[in-house]
């Protein structure tokens, strides 16, 4: 260790105990910049072994070299400032003090959307940040939750605690799907990662509840760099929600996560998300936050299964690609997608299904909703390889446009080489047919009622791959972002 | 007149060299736009450079690999000569039509034959509209193809020197189809770059047929750019058959502008050649347009066949179809990226694009990129592409109705082109080029 470095360690020591335990927390934040101390910092502040620190390092090496090579990801069809990597601060402890001491003092607009999304009082509590009695009914929830996995095998921790507690499949399986080398977002995340999830579950086991990060609670506020990594044994089945339909408003603007899969033979993961974080001021789009997520599966054994399905409203900008390698026999990837951007966003989402293995198959179906000045873009990518013998794709992106002053564009690349495989494409863009709109008005609907409907009806197809109760949520929350968007 | 091109320096070096040496060597030399023209577009291209495999448009085909060739960059004003006899096997003399023959990008008026045409209408070659029709030439000549973006249009603009020309005007009808057969011959590994301008003025109507041949085996790179104005209410087939055979490469851009009521139909067949890149672009500058962009290829050994197009709406109330289709045998490959643009407040616009191949080997290979770009709501636009196989029920449909089963699978590949095919709406040209694949799908199953 350098001295300026155990310099800086004792300074920071000193300054905890020169303030007390509390005050500590709150104001623990590592000084803004990426730099090696920073990562040595943020692996020392989470207790985390030798070896993890070790893979940081070299991740840290690669992205500065990146960063310091002038990259910048600008091909997507996006429009805004890339981050400055040097004045974003990579570490901050969880908040201990609540933003809230009672309901009373949250917003009402967020209480009015809670209200219609029908979710409970102690989970409002919770989302918003309300301080939490130590009784707390869903604490005992979770609780009993992690009796019934651990009974199981199943491991559900969150990323720290798992290095800690079992390096050997952390260690085996990280960095495999998604290496570090990646792409810059990705790499930045694997050298300053601040905390996620991971799930393994043993040979044989279906998982017997759905896993969600909300069962987590004590566990919320994993920052921005979150990383997750599921591993499904052979047999395995387990299924997996992320994120909620509660609108969220992040601390920070840059979220660069990284989500790892790996399913082994006969093994099936489905990954389902909800996205709603704060899309910035509706006229100026300002202030939103940046979701530049790297999301990967590896379907590794034959007969295994990846299935991705996504609900995004939220955020700015929106940069992400769910992809599938399909590397065993069989496997099958899907990628089921929402994607509404009204106001100021811009969305650049759609998936890579990679076909390697023998008879693999795969399905892509992409709904685009754009409104006012928003732009909205699929770009995905369906690869065969020489040996996919067999292999079979399905792609379906359909756009819908509300009003004349957004943008919806599909950018679907598709690579063959195998002269068995079978690769469909399809795509369409349009607005909500006056010819529906007077079927529902005919039927007595008003305007909005009619709209809701026939956006809910464009959507079906993805949103019943979502678990039940995600989805009843899903339909209400796009009505209550369609909301508005008539006239 | 010719200049060999230095391979020890970089590319582009050589083309700039080249420039500086026969700066007198162009198309209308006294005319002092077109010789500014030619000054703005190597400066241009000196900074563009050489595209790569870098860049998004060129991912898939690394045409700086091509170009970095020993080529002689010709700047002869005539041919090597070509006997009538040479290019029998090309004219397509079934097909009654207004001639022209040109041999390395230069008029030969003695193979030529263009008959009578109506009062008006220009069929000459680029060099000598600059002198007898400076005022359309001037009008139109650079204002489609953008040598602003365009590396190699850049490169076709500085070194212009001559190509075809025709020029329909206001209200009249060509009935016979305008042919020009394109012959690239001699034995020098040539670096040719043709320049095309066709002018077809409101309510006029014309059939033009281009066909690319290749008397030699020595490795030649052509890099044409063309240009086309469609006049209101004026509607123009322009058809291209490229088969230049195994050694010749090239790069084809295509630009074409239409006005208000206006229908544009390209249809290009690649038959052979070595590396084979085509741009078309559409810009539907007017209302209630229609535009056809259509393409097949016939890949076979190791052919390299790219199509790039660009349908730009940037008026409302306008439809355009698109339909690209490629057979790939052996190890050829296919790259299909067609893109639809709308534009902010184009409504009211049905846009169309398709791409279908059939892959017949292992080793063969498809990258397809269909894209949409919209801006404006109230408007249909859908893409489709597909990779697959011949269908084997159909092949099972027709054993059962006696047909063995080479001619069952020659029959299908036939009826899948076919789409392409009967969109040549000349009868004896699309007789012959169906023959032609026919011929060639019967190769693949002798």
């Amino acid at each position: 260790m350098s001295t300026s470095e155990t310099e800086y360690l004792k300074g920071k020591a000193s300054e905890d105990y020169k303030h007390g335990f509390y005050t500590d927390i709150e104001a623990e934040t590592a000084p803004d910049g990426l730099t090696e101390d920073v990562v040595r910092y943020i692996s020392h502040r989470k207790d985390e072994p030798e070896w993890l620190l070790n893979w940081r390092l070299k991740a840290f090496r690669h992205v500065r070299d990146r960063i310091d090579g002038g990259e910048s990801i600008d091909w997507a069809h996006l429009d805004y400032e890339a981050p400055k990597f040097d004045e974003i601060s990579y570490f901050s402890a969880p908040k201990e003090k609540a933003n809230y001491d009672s309901l009373d003092e949250v917003p009402d607009e967020i209480l009015e959307t809670f209200e219609r999304l029908g979710i409970p009082l102690e989970e409002q509590k919770a989302l918003t940040g309300v301080a939490v009695d130590a009784v707390m009914d869903s604490v005992s929830v979770a609780t009993t939750f992690k009796e019934k996995l651990e009974e199981k095998g199943v491991i559900f921790k969150s990323f720290g605690e798992a290095a800690r507690e079992h390096p050997e499949i952390v260690r085996e399986h990280m960095g495999t799907v998604i290496p570090y080398t990646d792409n810059l977002y990705a790499a930045l995340n694997s050298a300053v990662f601040s905390d996620g999830s991971f799930v393994y579950v043993p040979e044989g086991v279906t998982c017997p509840m759905e896993l969600s990060t909300y069962f987590r609670i004590n566990e919320a506020g994993t920052g921005q760099f979150e990383r997750t990594l599921i591993v499904a044994e052979p047999g395995a089945y387990v299924s997996y929600l992320e994120g909620c339909t509660a609108p969220m408003r992040k601390e920070n603007q840059l979220h660069a996560a990284v989500v790892e899969l790996i399913a082994h033979e006969d093994a099936e993961i489905k990954y389902s998300t909800i996205q709603n974080w704060y899309p910035g001021d509706p006229d100026t789009g300002e202030g939103g936050v940046y979701n530049l997520v790297t999301k990967r599966g590896l379907c590794k054994g034959d007969n295994s299964k990846i299935s991705w399905t996504q609900l995004e409203t939220g955020s700015a900008v929106t940069q992400k690609y769910p992809s599938v390698i399909l590397a065993g026999d069989n496997s099958v990837g899907e990628f089921y997608s929402v994607a509404f951007t009204k106001g100021h966003q811009q969305a650049d989402t759609g998936t890579k299904m990679q076909h390697i293995g023998k008879n693999t198959k795969s399905t892509i179906i992409s709904k685009g909703i754009s409104a006012d000045v928003a732009d909205n873009s699929y770009r995905g990518q369906v690869k065969v390889s020489k040996n996919a013998e067999n292999a079979r794709n399905f792609s379906q992106c359909d756009s819908m446009l509300l009003g004349p002053d957004c943008g919806a564009h599909t950018y679907p690349y598709i690579e063959s080489s195998a002269p068995s495989a079978q690769v469909e494409h399809e795509a369409t863009t349009s607005k909500v047919g006056e010819d529906q709109m007077f079927y529902c008005h005919q039927r007595g609907l008003g305007e909005e009622e009619a709209l809701k409907l026939i956006v809910n009806g464009f959507c079906q197809e993805v949103l019943q791959e979502l678990p039940m109760e995600f989805a009843v949520e899903a339909k209400e929350l796009l009505d209550i972002e369609l909301e508005g968007s008539v006239g | 007149m010719s200049t060999a091109l230095d391979t020890d320096v970089r590319p582009e070096d050589r083309f700039i060299s080249a420039f500086e040496v026969n700066h007198g060597q162009a198309l209308n030399g006294v005319n002092a736009s077109i010789a500014q023209q030619r000054e703005d577009a190597i400066e241009r291209f000196s900074q563009l450079g050489i595209p790569d495999n870098s860049l998004e448009a060129w991912k898939y085909t690394d045409i700086s690999k091509t170009i970095d060739r020993p080529y002689t960059l010709s700047l002869a004003a005539e041919g090597p000569s070509v006997a009538p006899s040479d290019i029998e096997p090309f004219t397509i003399d079934a097909m009654d039509a207004h001639r022209v023959v040109l041999v390395n990008g230069h008029v030969d008026e003695s193979l030529s034959d263009i008959g009578d045409l109506p009062a008006g209408v220009v069929v000459s070659s680029l060099a000598q509209a600059g002198e007898t029709h400076p005022d359309v030439v001037e009008a139109h000549y650079g204002q489609y193809a953008d040598a602003e973006d365009e590396a190699l249009t850049a490169l076709n603009t500085a070194f212009v020197q001559d190509g075809a020309f025709v020029y329909v005007p206001s209200g009249t009808i060509v009935e016979k189809p305008i042919f020009f057969l394109h012959i690239t011959a001699g034995d020098e590994p040539l670096f040719l770059q043709p320049r095309h301008l066709f002018v077809v003025e409101d309510g006029a109507i014309a059939k033009i047929v281009e066909a690319q041949h290749a008397l030699t085996d020595a490795q030649t790179f052509t890099n044409t750019v063309s240009e086309a104005f469609v006049g209101e209410r004026a509607n123009l087939k322009h058809y291209l058959f490229q088969d230049e055979g195994t050694s010749a490469s090239q790069v084809h851009t295509r630009a074409g502008t239409q006005k208000d009521n206006s229908v544009y139909s390209t249809n290009t067949i690649t038959f052979s050649g070595e590396v084979v890149r085509n741009n078309a672009t559409i810009e539907a500058d007017g209302s209630f347009c229609e535009s056809n962009l259509y393409g097949l290829c016939i890949g076979k050994d190791e052919m390299h066949v790219d199509n790039h197009t660009q349908m730009d709406h940037v008026q409302p109330d306008c439809n355009s179809n698109e339909l690209y289709k490629h057979v790939l045998n052996d190890e050829s490959t296919a790259v299909f990226n067609g893109k639809v643009l709308v534009t902010r407040g184009s409504q009211r616009i049905d846009a169309y694009q398709q791409n279908d191949t059939i892959v017949l080997t292992d080793d063969a290979n498809i990258y397809t990129k269909p894209e949409l770009e919209i801006y404006a709501d109230d408007v249909v636009c859908s893409h489709g592409a597909t990779t697959g196989q011949v269908d084997e029920e159909g092949v099972f449909y027709l054993r059962s109705r006696g047909l063995s089963e080479r001619r069952a699978h020659i029959l299908m590949l036939q009826a899948f082109t076919d789409e392409v095919v009967s969109e040549y709406k000349i009868d004896p040209l699309r007789d012959y080029i169906a023959e032609k694949i026919r011929q060639r799908f019967a190769s693949y199953f002798a």
